[in-house]
């Protein structure tokens, strides 16, 4: 079964309709062993210091997994830098499959994007129809897992993280994963309410390993994680032109602000933690953010795939001593 | 007795609190580590008796070393905590914005009735601290007294980074600009960097701490070009390490 590299979460259906097996090019650069030195190696190609960790790591890794042969860039609604990447990847002999969220989450248009990629790899709206049952049989049980997050404190903030942005590939193995899954919430056991901050992280995924372990030390607990939820599809549609139209990451803003202002209701937040990327530009996104929200916000900001350093550990104390 | 340390980047500040009286000390950084310090475990043994104390006592401490060292038989709280306090303390305000430029850090914190409401950081940028100063006037061949005299008639310098800014001034020097002019830049480029923050948090006092906070300069532009009151307490190196002490011996509240 061929492996199709990813830059991000795309409609996966399509992937696993025509038999190939999805991977998430940032799990894979993330849980490697070591992700640093994945991007330095991207500098000594030639990549430029003042550009995202993500980036740098994610051309590394495709050059590291020779049986990735195709990737599908987001060529739209995630990230510009992703162009300069697929041209750089090109010239390596790997084939790009350019995918848009269309930013106006026109209908047409996103039902449009699906079909080319249909297209390119020969599967009709019947075989992609039944993967979408199978995988939101999966969802499911993440969606469940999110739940018990926040409603139970049964769930870790990281293992909420974790499987979460599992999501957008299922790891390649979509029962597999349900399996690993179930595991955790047959583990888990709700926690009595106690005096913890209730967090929320809004944002990309964070590079650096420790944040979650770090503020459960010092008493906070994250129980909503936007973006990483948002890659479960958490809506109750059938339609799957809906459900990447519902999904909120690649859109605007605004967009993202009204769930995540709903989750900060729905899950009673005493405040938010948003994440930027060092040189990404959703970090400009962060001045809209802090008005619109109506918790207080602490911006971290991380470059490389490292602990957290000692200036970001003294602005978190900081934030949890002003929420307490 | 309560000791109060301030663990930064550029030196080691120690108050110590006997009977209402503080008093005051201070060490070069890496010098005091070696000297006076002896890591057990996962903490730092601080050798009392060769520091010159008799007797121990409560020991507070807080700063940037407190994430990789824990004093032994001491307690650490955050640091942005201690200079609140510390403020608190020294000016008897409970309403202000903090401003505490040190060695490689700055900090606006805005505090109303006490509370530590929000605050900004410098990010992994030492352009606007003492060390950028420090750098400065070397550059300039005057003393820190001396640069911290000029705020009239700024050259303009572009600001970016404190490693640029060097070669910038020596541009600047080239081009015959008299030392008061280059000064009044240094100090301006300052403002410039913390400006956006302060901005943000601004209320109609602003609390002026840190070793930078001597720089008559600086809080004569801080003060011309946001419109409040700057106000300057007595101890200004010392107000995180002041802080511990007032936590320590719950001085306030
Ligand atoms: S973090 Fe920002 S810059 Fe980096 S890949 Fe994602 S969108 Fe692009």
């Amino acid at each position: 079964m061929e492996k199709i590299g990813i830059t991000t979460t795309i409609p996966v259906e399509v992937i696993y309709a025509a038999g190939c097996i999805p991977v998430d090019l940032n799990n894979i650069f993330i849980t490697a062993e070591n992700p640093a030195a994945l991007v330095e190696e991207a500098e000594l190609a030639g990549y430029p210091r003042n550009i995202c960790a993500w980036i740098k790591g994610i051309y590394t890794t495709v050059l590291a997994n020779r049986e990735i042969r195709r990737v599908i860039a987001v060529t739209q609604g995630d990230c510009s830098n992703t162009h300069a990447l697929m041209e750089t990847l090109h010239i390596q002999g790997i084939e790009i499959i350019p995918f848009a969220f269309p930013y106006d989450r026109d209908y047409d248009m996103l039902k449009l994007q699906i079909e080319k990629l249909m297209q390119v790899f020969g599967v009709d709206w019947e075989q992609v129809a039944e993967q979408k049952k199978r995988l939101d049989k999966v969802r499911e049980k993440v969606w469940l897992l999110d739940e018990k997050t926040w409603r139970e404190n049964s769930v870790s903030g990281f293992n909420n993280h974790l499987y979460q942005v599992m999501c957008s590939d299922f790891n390649g193995n979509p029962e597999l994963f349900a399996q690993e899954v179930k595991a955790v919430l047959e583990k888990s056991t709700p926690l009595p309410a106690g005096d913890e901050i209730r967090l929320g992280y809004i944002g990309v995924p964070p590079i650096m390993t420790d944040l979650y372990e770090y503020l459960e030390k010092k008493g906070a607990r994250v129980v909503f994680n936007e973006v990483q939820r948002q890659f479960t599809m958490p809506f109750a549609t059938s339609d799957l032109v809906e459900q990447y139209r519902l999904y909120t990451y690649p859109y605007n803003i605004f967009w993202r602000l009204q769930d995540i202002a709903a989750e900060i209701e729905k899950r009673n937040l005493h405040g938010i933690i948003h994440y930027a990327q060092s040189f990404c530009y959703r970090h400009i996104q962060d001045l809209i953010i802090r008005k619109e929200l109506k918790v207080p916000v602490l911006t971290l900001e991380g470059d490389r795939p490292v602990r957290l350093d000692a200036r970001t550990k003294m602005r978190i104390d900081a934030f949890l001593d002003i929420l307490r | 007795m309560i000791f109060g340390f301030d663990l930064g980047s550029r030196y080691v500040k120690l108050a110590t609190l006997a009977e209402d009286s503080f008093n005051f000390y201070r060490y070069e950084t890496i010098e005091f580590y070696k000297e006076f310090g002896r890591k057990e475990q996962d903490s730092l043994v601080i050798d009392f008796a060769r520091l010159g104390f008799g007797e121990t006592g409560k020991i507070i401490s807080t700063g940037y070393g407190r994430n990789t060292v824990q004093i032994q038989g001491g307690q650490d709280i955050p640091e942005i905590k201690a200079h609140v306090y510390g403020a608190r303390w020294q000016t008897g305000l409970e309403d202000f914005t903090l401003l505490d430029l040190g060695g490689q850090d700055s900090k606006v914190v805005l505090v109303r009735k006490g509370r530590l409401l929000d605050f900004q950081t410098n990010d992994k940028c030492a352009a606007s601290s003492g060390r950028y100063l420090e750098n400065m006037a070397a550059v300039l061949g005057i003393t820190l007294e001396e640069l911290s005299k000029y705020h009239e008639d700024p050259i303009d310098l572009s600001s970016t980074c404190a490693i640029f800014g060097e070669s910038e001034i020596i541009g600047k020097i080239i081009e015959g600009h008299s030392i008061a002019s280059l000064a009044a830049g240094v100090n301006y480029t300052i403002f410039k960097r913390i400006k956006p923050m302060l901005s943000q948090l601004l209320c109609d006092k602003i609390i002026f701490t840190g070793g930078v906070a001597h720089n008559g300069a600086l809080k004569n532009i801080v003060e011309k070009e946001m419109q409040v009151e700057v106000i300057v307490p007595q101890y200004p190196q010392y107000n995180g390490a002041i802080g511990c002490c007032v936590y320590g011996g719950s001085l306030l509240e």
